[in-house]
């Protein structure tokens, strides 16, 4: 019998990466630790887990909301991020995206939408801020693209320490401040073709212009 | 399958939350049809959620979990079902109309336009939809700022390629073009054209409230 399984095991090594590849790419999706804690928010209304989701993430919301110059709304954003964290749960699929990139949409979708309520004029837009900052779902349950989301995290995780501090800095501006290309060249008094071209060498580093455009 | 891509400055902007809301429905109704581009903003939401972690920590109150625990306690809105395909398009929604059936004005020879910046309240740039009737030509122009357009129909081309559906363009002052429509179908483009920056008193209004 166990000879049977090992050839079973010897065979499944010997097929096409793409199928192998698959294995490694699903377990890293659960040895993450904080998008198992959101698993078990979203099935079974863990508030234990919840309760550490907001240990971890809370602070960084809050520092979030102050770099983008919301430091008066800086709590309330917070709380509607987990308010919704806690609404979608059951919503949440560890294998196509980790926790940490769910709840950094989150946040970015809720800074948008409460900019857009405090500066609402009369008229109201006809769609609304997750018809504009929501990614489409099409095909998502394609493994390919499940593999290709936790690959990517990890990567990115992983190569953005690698990064010269010049690079990091125009990132962090763009992302945590809120800032476009052009008001970073004016803050750090560089021409706009310099931090353009910093942001591009980073995300060719981080893989993010795929060299294979078909994954 | 699209050939004209965002490129990946724009995507981060649109990945960090940054884009204004035309230029954020430009890509996004690219994204709706291009799973190329929507991997590269899934890598680039990651990015967004590590950028995030390596930053300082600000301690949040003692008693906001708390406070959050009695919001979840009292609310009685249902949880949410996953999503179904919406019945009317992001497109229709905005317009409230099939887009071959609105009210088009028509500007020269073959070409219709209609503004729908008023969709857009509190934003400083100009959005317009144009209309290229099936073979026609449009006058050779140049642009003013620039101007960002997806293809919504049709398709047109122009010294710099052929551009058909869910296409992307970018147009500068420099980029003077004489488009086309081609195939059977009339040309439905949308375009955000930015505005120069005048500081007048509409503008004032439109300020960030954040900017500091």
């Amino acid at each position: 019998m166990s000879n049977v399984t090992n050839i079973d095991h010897a065979t499944v090594k010997e097929r096409p990466v793409t199928t192998l590849d698959q294995q490694p790419a699903r377990a890293e999706g659960r040895k993450d630790p904080w998008s198992q804690l959101l698993v078990k928010v979203g099935k079974s209304q863990d508030r234990q887990a919840y309760h550490s989701l907001f240990e971890h993430f809370a602070p960084q919301l809050k520092y979030y909301a102050m770099a983008n110059g919301m430091a008066s709304h800086a709590d309330e954003l917070v709380q509607e991020v987990f308010v919704s964290i806690w609404r979608r749960a059951c919503l949440y699929d560890w294998q196509k995206a980790a926790a940490s990139t769910w709840i950094f949409t989150i946040a970015r979708n809720q800074r948008i939408d409460m900019l857009r309520k405090m500066r609402r004029s009369s008229v109201e837009m006809a769609v609304e801020t997750e018809d504009l900052w929501q990614i489409p779902g099409e095909d998502d349950n394609q493994p390919v693209t499940s593999l290709h989301r936790l690959m990517s995290e990890r990567r990115v995780r992983e190569s953005l320490s690698q990064l010269p501090e010049d690079q990091i800095t125009v990132i962090a501006k763009v992302y945590m401040e809120q800032k476009s290309h052009q008001m970073v060249a004016d803050e750090l008094n560089i021409p706009l073709g310099t931090v353009k071209s910093r942001v591009r060498l980073a995300l060719s580093k981080l893989k993010v212009i795929l060299q294979d455009q078909n994954v | 399958m699209t050939r004209h891509h965002p490129d990946s400055l724009s995507l981060m902007e649109y990945s960090a939350g940054n884009l204004s809301e035309p230029h954020a429905l430009c890509i996004r109704l690219h994204l709706d049809k291009c799973a190329q581009c929507r991997c590269q903003v899934d890598t680039l939401d990651s990015l967004g959620a590590v950028v995030m972690e390596k930053q300082p920590k600000v301690s949040v109150s003692g008693t906001m979990f708390d406070d959050i625990l009695a919001r979840i306690d009292s609310s009685t809105e249902p949880r949410p079902q996953v999503k179904m395909q919406p019945k009317t398009s992001l497109l229709q929604k905005l317009l409230g109309e099939d887009i071959n059936n609105l009210p088009w004005k028509r500007q020269l020879g073959d070409v219709s336009v209609l503004d729908i910046t008023g969709k857009f309240p509190g934003q400083n740039e100009q959005v317009v939809l144009q209309k290229l009737v099936a073979g026609g030509k449009a006058p050779a122009h140049t642009h003013r700022g620039t101007e960002t357009t997806i293809v919504l129909q049709g398709m047109f081309s122009d010294h710099k390629g052929v551009f058909s559906q869910w296409d992307f363009v970018v147009l500068t002052e420099q980029d003077e073009h004489k488009p086309v429509a081609l195939g059977s179908e009339d040309c439905i483009t949308l375009s955000v054209l930015s505005a120069p920056v005048k500081l007048t008193g509409t503008f004032t209004r439109l300020l960030n409230p954040f900017i500091r």
